[in-house]
């Protein structure tokens, strides 16, 4: 929604403040990078080459990363990552919608599943990783899987939270102006409760993120993860820190679309 | 839009609402019973505005519960057309304190909302929707969304989303109880309005005395323990619609006095009459 708190504050220098102070401050960070990374005698070159020094790669049209029939682009890597995440948090999302809207239909459902979705929900998505290649073997799926674990136990929940602080003259009053019950799960329970499931979904992102990625670097064979642990096993500092800025500024954009997706879609509140 | 007039003619003596000697009974967590109202008997006539009035916590809200529907009576009945009240219906609107919009459609939308969960297509271009936003003033809003829009404008918009599914009655608790003074006398003034000019039937609640003497056209008042009807006044004359009048002082007078001796029997009984159910 638009800013509609017209008034005292001029709306552009308080937008382009922080832009403009973040900007300054990260140019910096990278010049005293730079600066140090400028003589080669010293020792930390090695381990952390400055960016003048591994980002020229990716201009490189041909730059492979990998051997042979396995190797991909950096792009593709990135690519594949991104799939991997966004799948399984889209599956993740409107799979826990909608059971949580159906567990929620009952009492007893409620008593009997949520005890075992809040056993289910803590463990941590990377321990999802072993078994998930058992029984998935290195492919896609395997890391979708993770994603899709890491995030639904922990958005069921939420939804079933969601669905219980819906204000009761809400229900109420559409059965008042005629809703039947299927009409009130779609018009009134379902956009009262996907806000809240939404920015759960978005503090979950990282969790996914790292779930993928620690797949990635363990047991799949593509992907950001895979470019890191390729510079690892060559040691080779320059691949190492390329992945790693990627994997940051990757994850920083989807941050922020799932922060825009919020603002434009989801942006109300119950 | 029906008109008030042949409204009255074609049911002039058939009531749309009923309470035949209509008890509630909440129990407490404690295992205690607690009986809100006894012995209610009350009809609402096509035309009607009814405003019922009580100090808070005195069942008044509850009997507005029963007759639309919210809550089944404990004993007794409350027949809708003659027949036993089954449930919340459409053709008894309802308006509470809070607002109920909801916040993710625009005023159209809201108000059109009764139209859109029966599957009626191109909800918005619906005559009878665009009629009751130009009636209640909203034409300029309509592309706003609740958030954008002041505490009396809300209850506007609440009372105009009700209007719109054409109810037989229409019930309002404490719908302006959480606006300032001034707010509050314009909104009156816009009630009055709609219901002259629609015709439609009315019951408010209200603890605000001067409120319910402006508005309604009978007032009924809710006292005691456990709660019943001590009092029911025809105050259809003129005169009390004048704030500034001797009869409205009078009356004004008499039942501040009575409201207020409720207080005081509430808070020598114990703590339990003061719950809000």
């Amino acid at each position: 929604m638009s800013n509609d708190n017209s008034g005292w504050y001029n709306p552009i220098s308080r937008s382009l403040l922080p832009l403009v102070c973040g900007l300054v401050s990260i140019a910096l960070f990278i010049g005293v990078w730079e600066g140090i990374g400028a003589n080669p005698e010293n020792p930390i070159v090695q381990v952390l080459p400055p960016p003048s020094k591994f980002l020229p790669v990716l201009l490189e049209s041909n730059f492979r990363i990998g051997l042979g029939s396995q190797s991909a682009t950096i792009y593709e890597s990135v690519f594949i990552t991104l799939f991997r995440v966004i799948l399984g948090m889209t599956i993740a999302f409107l799979g826990s919608v909608t059971f949580g809207l159906l567990i929620s239909l009952s009492q007893w459902s409620e008593l009997f599943i949520l005890p075992i979705l809040g056993l289910v929900a803590p463990i941590a998505p990377i321990a999802w990783i072993p078994l998930a290649l058992v029984i998935f073997g290195v492919s896609n799926l395997t890391a979708i899987f993770i994603v899709f674990m890491g995030v639904f136990f922990t958005l069921t929940i939420a939804t079933v939270a969601e669905i219980k602080k819906i204000p009761l003259n809400f229900l109420i009053t559409a059965e008042n102006l005629g809703a039947d019950n299927f009409a009130r799960w779609r018009f009134v329970i379902i956009p009262a409760v996907l806000p809240g499931v939404f920015t759960l979904l978005r503090l979950n992102f990282i969790a996914a993120w790292m779930a993928v990625l620690a797949a990635e670097m363990t047991g799949l064979r593509d992907g950001l993860g895979t470019v890191v642990m390729t510079g690892r096993n060559l040691f080779n500092s320059n691949l190492i820190l390329l992945g790693i800025s990627i994997i940051g500024i990757t994850g920083f954009a989807v941050d922020r679309l799932l922060l825009l997706i919020q603002k434009k879609f989801f942006w109300w509140k119950v | 839009m029906r008109s008030h007039s042949s409204n009255l003619c074609k049911n002039h003596l058939r009531p749309i609402l009923t309470c035949r000697d209509v008890k509630k009974v909440f129990h407490t967590n404690n295992k205690n019973v607690f009986t809100a109202l006894s012995g209610i008997n009350l009809s609402v006539v096509d035309g009607d505005f009814i405003t019922i009035l009580g100090r808070s916590g005195g069942g008044k809200s509850t009997l507005l519960k029963l007759l639309g529907g919210i809550t089944p009576p404990s004993s007794g009945e409350v027949l809708f057309h003659g027949v036993p009240l089954q449930g919340i219906t459409p053709k008894i609107g309802m308006v509470f304190q809070e607002n109920t919009l909801y916040p993710w459609l625009t005023v159209e939308q809201n108000i059109s909302f009764g139209f859109k969960v029966r599957g009626k297509r191109k909800c918005s271009s619906n005559p009878q929707v665009q009629e009751v936003i130009k009636q209640v003033g909203l034409s300029q809003s309509r592309e706003l969304y609740p958030h954008q829009l002041s505490g009396g404008m809300k209850q506007r918009v609440s009372i105009a989303r009700s209007l719109a599914v054409q109810p037989d009655v229409l019930l309002l608790d404490e719908p302006f109880s959480a606006l300032d003074v001034q707010l509050r006398r314009r909104l009156q003034k816009f009630l009055l309005n709609i219901w002259q000019g629609t015709g439609s039937t009315m019951v408010l609640v209200t603890h605000d005395v001067e409120e319910a003497i402006l508005l309604g056209q009978k007032l009924i008042v809710i006292g005691g323990q456990p709660g019943g009807i001590i009092e029911r006044l025809n105050i259809s004359d003129s005169a009390f619609k004048d704030r500034y009048n001797k009869k409205f002082l009078d009356l004004q007078q008499h039942l501040e006095r009575i409201v207020g001796e409720e207080y005081e029997i509430a808070k020598e009984s114990c703590g339990i009459a003061y719950m809000s159910v």
